[in-house]
């Protein structure tokens, strides 16, 4: 089985494919009281123009197969527990984004009472993508740059990204 | 036209409801919502929004007990009104077995309808689904594959909105009811100033309801290219999916290069419209669509003549006339299911003169004719939007025409049917705004629709509708 493996391994090496970007991110996002904007901005992210897929970012099914937990909406109270568990079925390392200014609380929003100021409350937040909603280009270029971590090499062809865009 | 939609306010005691809304149905009246509110003297009252043939109608019914007689036997899609009523505003509602709608109990028997029989086993769905969708729980009944009955447990995303605009100025509040809901940014909006603009005795001018027209147009613009979409993808069917994605993008950058947002956000004002539009863009724009409406035109005909689409599409999530007319629906899917209605008809606030409503050849109520409803509406879209392009675009407002009153009620034909908002007004506060999206009316019949389809057919019928959680949870 091993001796099988090793071989499949130097069989891969001499075929030399063309290297794509070096590293991905596997996201699960959970809608915790948006506008639907933020959705609808993250489905364009995984549309056809903009394609984000080729820079190696997919969204996954569970979020026991998820690197970054991706969050919209203000953590409603009616949302919170299901995204509690969500975040506690991930393996380790994980990334929790706050995708728009609810999820970051931008405290525009409704009644005190039925939802948190964003979702710094009950998770720690490592991607900032801030807008109302973002738009694809900002979605894409915060989740680039949270793979240009020490020893992950930029995506060829995604410019390199401003001060603002840096991930928190 | 200033006084032809004036608002007549009737006041009732508990005991003439329901009769109220046997007069009101005998006259061919449509009871569009039901809502609870609190009066000056914080007296818990339930309010009606009639639609009779001679103009709308606010039935108040102060409730000294906080005990309403429910009329959900004489109007079956105040159903959800009755429950939201009952959760969020404490009305107890007689003669009926309530659920909670709003309210989240840990025991499932507490919101659930018991299905009983040999076989029967549930199947529990969300509220985080596998895709980028909103949250919502779905508690399906099944014998094997075939559906009997669905609990849809929304709410899961309600942020108390209504509360919060209640308490502000108008112009504070319309930035509050306008995130309901990012898809129906202006149809919620436009409601809502509509519904101050009638209780002030506010009239639009031509270029504002011109304006305001434009934008509705494009809205449901990229929401039916998104619905198509959906609808593909459904179905697995990637090209028509992939097609009608691209296209409603590029829909929404011609949004973009006309307003400065891609939802059309910040465009709706009370009282007033000072959208720029200057005329290069408008020019622009209009050639976008030209394209567009070309592309769009060919690939919506090629999903109507795509045998493998009928052969999913025909016959799956039915809802027929009677049931359709029976729960309330409105909108493209109750036109899919033969039923007329479009509130543009009637809409003398917009610039919608002449306008009569599509309707599919065969409005069957299944996900055809739904698909097929939003091809033939997109044309009419397509037409309308050239036609107030190439015309007079300019800054608007709205003239005092008559005296001020505390209520107002504004009637908006959004991408998923009709949306309602009632507004009470103290001086310029809101005291109580009730916002009933095209999608709040129409969830009912989605689960309608479901039973008797099989589990893998759901998330197409869903799609069919593809309704907003975000307009319904508020």
């Amino acid at each position: 089985m091993f001796l099988l493996l090793r071989h499949l391994a130097r069989q891969r090496r001499e075929i030399a494919l063309p290297r794509g970007p070096r590293g991905s991110l596997h996201l699960r996002h959970v809608d915790a009281g948006s506008c639907n904007g933020c959705e609808h901005e993250l489905q364009a992210t995984a549309g056809p123009f903009h394609d984000m897929q080729r820079f190696g970012l997919f969204i996954t099914a569970s979020p026991r197969h998820a690197d970054v937990l991706l969050i919209t909406g203000p953590v409603t109270t009616r949302m919170r527990h299901a995204l509690e568990v969500a975040y506690a079925s991930m393996p380790e390392p994980r990334l929790v984004a706050a995708l728009g200014d609810c999820a970051l609380g931008c405290g525009l929003l409704g009644d005190p009472r039925e939802h948190l100021n964003g979702v710094g409350d009950v998770l720690p937040v490592d991607i900032r993508i801030p807008g109302c909603p973002p738009d694809p280009e900002t979605i894409a270029r915060h989740l680039v740059a949270a793979m240009e971590r020490p020893g992950h090499a930029r995506p060829r062809g995604v410019p390199a990204t401003g001060g603002d865009a840096a991930p928190g | 036209m200033p006084g032809v939609d004036a608002l007549r306010v009737t006041t009732v005691g508990p005991w003439g409801l329901r009769g109220e809304v046997e007069d009101a149905l005998a006259a061919g009246g449509v009871v569009e919502a039901l809502f609870a509110a609190h009066g000056a003297d914080g007296v818990a009252e339930v309010r009606c929004v009639v639609a009779l043939p001679d103009g709308p109608l606010l039935v108040r019914c102060p409730l000294p007990a906080g005990v309403a007689p429910s009329v959900v036997d004489l109007v079956p899609a105040l159903d959800w009104d009755e429950r939201e009523a009952h959760d969020l505003h404490g009305v107890t509602f007689e003669g009926g077995v309530h659920r909670p709608l709003v309210d989240h109990p840990e025991d499932p028997a507490a919101w659930m309808t018991p299905v009983a029989g040999t076989d029967v086993h549930q199947v529990a769905v969300g509220p985080i689904h596998a895709g980028v969708i909103e949250s919502g729980h779905f508690r399906f009944h099944a014998v094997g594959e075939r559906i009997l009955h669905v609990d849809a447990r929304l709410f899961h995303k309600h942020r108390g909105l209504e509360r919060a605009a209640e308490g502000r100025a108008a112009p504070d509040a319309l930035p509050v009811v306008q995130r309901a809901c990012a898809a129906c940014a202006v149809a919620n909006t436009v409601a809502f100033a509509e519904a101050v603009e009638q209780a002030r005795g506010m009239w639009p001018d031509e270029p504002m309801r011109r304006a305001r027209t434009l934008l509705l147009e494009l809205e449901r613009l990229y929401n039916h290219l998104n619905d198509l979409g959906q609808i593909c993808a459904g179905v697995g069917l990637a090209p028509g999916a992939m097609a009608f994605a691209g296209f409603k993008e590029r829909a929404q950058r011609v949004v973009h290069g006309l307003v400065g947002h891609r939802f059309l956000f910040g465009s709706v004002a009370v009282g007033a419209s000072d959208l720029p539009l200057p005329a290069a863009a408008v020019a622009a724009a209009r050639r976008d669509l030209a394209d567009l409406r070309a592309d769009a035109t060919r690939a919506g005909r090629s999903l109507l003549l795509d045998a493998a689409l009928r052969d999913r599409t025909r016959g799956t999530g039915v809802v027929s006339r009677d049931e359709a007319r029976r729960l309330g629906m409105v909108g493209p899917a109750a036109r899919a299911s033969g039923l007329a209605g479009d509130v543009r008809e009637g809409s003398p606030r917009l610039w919608y003169a002449g306008f009569r409503a599509a309707s599919p050849e065969d409005p069957a109520g299944d996900v055809a004719a739904r698909v097929e409803v939003r091809v033939v509406e997109l044309r009419q879209t397509f037409d309308l939007l050239d036609d107030l392009l190439s015309g007079p675009l300019g800054p608007g407002g709205a003239t005092v025409a008559g005296s001020p009153r505390a209520h107002g009620v504004g009637r908006v034909e959004g991408a998923r049917g009709r949306t309602v908002c009632a507004v009470e007004l103290d001086g310029d506060v809101a005291r109580r705004v009730h916002l009933r999206t095209g999608s709040y009316a129409n969830w009912p019949a989605v689960a309608r629709a479901a039973a008797g389809a099989t589990l893998p057919d759901f998330p197409l019928i869903n799609k069919s509708f593809e309704l907003c959680y975000a307009c319904v949870d508020r």
